[in-house]
């Protein structure tokens, strides 16, 4: 199905960039300079809209025909592009943008032409519908897994290996005793936080 | 495809000589016309791939220049402009690709790496000491008269001698020079296993443009290369790498962990290489070393791991299993055939026998090369993505456990089965057992492409 895989969600979203020619910095400018200092990994906004694999959001300028002969042709305007790989469905994903980011995706889309503001989530979720594509393709690295069950493996991962590299070799009794203290530790562990990229040791 | 040039071919490229002896010397060049007298005066005593009818000489003389040197010899800009970026940029600049940061880092290197002062490699293999010296004596009169280059370093190499006996060891106590392909074309005795995996499971020579510029590669493109086609045509490009080995960290992390580990510290050094430190291939031969199969060519290379995608005969992550997976990544091997390299070179600094003391801040590594037709695609793929991570083999950023770059510890997994005699094993707080001292990217041209440079006919039009 189109814009599903499994239980993941891929969201592609083209909105129009205002083209204001009295602006004193182009839209589209303002638009790069504002992504360009956005902060990544756990401090990301989107490590708050905390269902987000995968969020990608580019200014496409125009696309370049590179065939022979040389053509010149371009699009009706610049666009913003929004990526995104997420757990769930589309409303409920959308809703929590408008929610619990308001004011990022004010920062960001407010340069986009028809742009409701997030305030009115139902105008925006409509809105952000209207300017969607069909997605096919997704994140490599996305499986069937949501976002706190790769985050919880990962931390597993980790965590198993420094078990295994501490205790292997012990005896039997030993070895159960260490695992079945191991095994309460990790479950109590806190949930890693999203968008962290180093593995948080027990 | 028609029979290659070998005379016009670089012998160093077309074969490791197998002598015991070298000097690589590290050359600047001077900054006008003498620098192509130099050549000029030098070219005859260049070896190319040329039969050895008479016997193999006592000494070889072979190369290859940076791209700062080629702009010495005043190639046109037109032509200097057309090599590859990579060979463009030299290796120092290429240091976050290659993960060459940390301890590895540029900062790190000796002086002339660091200062990029070379501007050409000049390698001598000799039989004897005496013909080593008289060798270098000679190239040394060459500078002198021309006043067209100046050593500003050496690196001295030889075949280690263990036992009174010169053997083809490295310092870890490894048998080396098993693994180098086969390309379409050479006259060499093919050893199945060498070149790449072919649908009925037989060996086919690789094609000669994944080593060789100017003819077809394993996709049928001549690879990208220089203008005009003659200064690139038979040339090659070389990677040179000063690789210090830390073994008393080695031998410490041997006897420590052979110790945890149920098949002891020889095979647990099986395990990190692939191959016994005899040579004999761990795949073949997962429970002891076999000299019948590292005296038979036809089984000493010729091996796969399809059979082994769990790594429980050679771990997934071993050292020869990383840097040439052969049919691991499935596709009949075809994912492995365009990220092959060529191996050159030898250990220097003295062997320190087993039990020995012996210390890791004395001089002690391998003066390695790797030859390849495109360094992006070759060797610089082979060490960011297989030696310094682990993604392709599902190992995750697990590095290479012999190489890995690192100074806080890794792990390297030794898969087992529920066999008592091979179960699996943790490799915990692996320390850095290699390092980079420093290095550059040099092009190693054909004959025909000396001369033109020599003479300033090097014409791009
Ligand atoms: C101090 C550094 C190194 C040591 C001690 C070392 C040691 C070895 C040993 C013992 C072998 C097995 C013998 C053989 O198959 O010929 C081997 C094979 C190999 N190594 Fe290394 N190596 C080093 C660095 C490197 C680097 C930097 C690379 C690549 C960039 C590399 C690539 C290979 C390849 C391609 C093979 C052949 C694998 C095959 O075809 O089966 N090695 N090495």
């Amino acid at each position: 199905m189109p814009n599903e895989s499994g239980s993941v969600y891929g969201l592609t979203i083209l909105s129009p960039i205002i083209d204001d020619p009295h602006a004193r910095i182009s839209h589209d400018l303002q638009l790069r300079m504002h992504l360009g200092a956005l902060p990544r990994g756990e401090d990301s906004p989107f490590a708050k809209v905390s269902s987000t694999h995968m969020a990608r959001l580019t200014v496409m300028n125009d696309v370049v025909y590179v065939g022979m002969p040389a053509c010149e042709e371009h699009l009706q305007s610049q666009y913003l592009v929004f990526e995104s790989n997420f757990d769930g469905d589309l409303d409920t994903y959308l809703r929590r943008m408008a929610t619990e980011i308001p004011d990022h995706v004010d920062s960001v889309w407010s340069h986009c032409i028809g742009y409701p503001g997030a305030g009115d989530v139902a105008a925006f979720e409509s809105y952000m519908k209207k300017c969607q594509l069909t997605t096919t393709f997704y994140f490599a690295d996305v499986n069937d897994k949501t976002v706190q069950q790769t985050l919880r493996a990962l931390q597993t991962q980790a965590a198993v290996a420094s078990f295994i590299e501490r205790n292997q070799g012990k005896p039997a009794a030993e070895l159960q005793n260490a695992f079945t203290k191991f095994l309460g530790k990790l479950r109590a562990a806190p949930d890693p936080r999203p968008g962290s990229g180093k593995d948080q040791s027990i | 495809m028609s029979k290659l040039n070998e005379t016009d071919i670089q012998g160093f490229v077309l074969r490791g000589y197998n002598f015991p002896l070298a000097r690589y010397m590290f050359l600047h060049l001077a900054d006008d016309d003498r620098a192509g007298q130099f050549l000029d005066r030098l070219l005859p005593s260049i070896t190319t791939g040329e039969h050895w009818d008479d016997g193999k000489p006592d000494s070889t003389v072979n190369i290859a220049f940076t791209h700062k040197g080629l702009r010495r010899l005043r190639l046109p800009a037109a032509s200097l402009l057309s090599f590859p970026v990579e060979f463009l940029e030299g290796m120092q600049a290429r240091s976050a690709v290659l993960g060459d940061t940390g301890r590895n880092a540029p900062e790190r290197w000796e002086s002339i790496w660091r200062e990029e002062r070379v501007n050409a490699w000049l390698g001598v293999n000799a039989m004897s000491e005496q013909a080593l010296e008289s060798c270098c004596a000679d190239m040394l009169r060459i500078m002198e008269e021309t006043g067209g280059a100046s050593v500003v370093g050496w690196q001295d190499a030889a075949a280690l001698k263990v036992d009174g006996q010169l053997t083809t060891k490295e310092h870890f106590g490894f048998t080396d020079g098993f693994g180098n392909p086969d390309y379409l074309g050479f006259e060499r005795s093919t050893q199945p296993g060498q070149g790449k995996l072919m649908p009925d499971g037989s060996w086919a020579p690789l094609a000669t443009g994944e080593l060789l510029l100017g003819y077809a590669d394993e996709g049928g493109e001549l690879p990208v290369a220089p203008i005009p086609h003659l200064l690139a045509n038979n040339g090659t490009f070389m990677v040179y790498r000063k690789l210090h080995q830390n073994v008393a960290a080695f031998r410490r992390y041997l006897e420590e962990k052979g110790r945890q580990y149920v098949g002891g510290k020889e095979k647990l050094a099986a395990k990190l290489v692939g191959r016994w430190r005899d040579g004999t291939p761990v795949e073949l031969s997962p429970d002891s070393p076999d000299p019948a199969i590292v005296m038979d060519k036809k089984r000493n290379v010729n091996f796969t791991f399809g059979n082994d995608n769990a790594g429980t005969r050679c771990p997934i992550g071993a050292h020869v299993r990383r840097t040439n997976p052969r049919d691991a990544f499935g596709f009949e091997g075809r994912l492995t055939n365009r990220r092959r390299i060529t191996r050159r070179g030898l250990p220097y600094g003295p062997y320190a026998p087993e039990g020995a003391e012996v210390r890791d801040d004395e001089e002690r590594g391998v003066a390695f090369m790797v030859l390849n037709a495109n360094l992006a695609r070759q060797f610089e793929f082979v060490q960011q993505q297989w030696i310094e991570y682990g993604n392709d083999s599902h190992l995750g950023n697990e590095k290479d456990p012999l190489l890995g770059n690192r100074d806080e510890g890794g792990s390297f997994l030794i898969q087992g089965t529920e066999d008592p005699k091979n179960p699996p094993f943790l490799c915990g707080a692996l320390p850095g057992f290699v390092e980079l001292r420093g290095g550059d990217y040099f092009f190693i041209p054909g004959m025909t492409a000396l001369k033109m440079m020599s003479t300033g006919t090097v014409d791009p039009r």
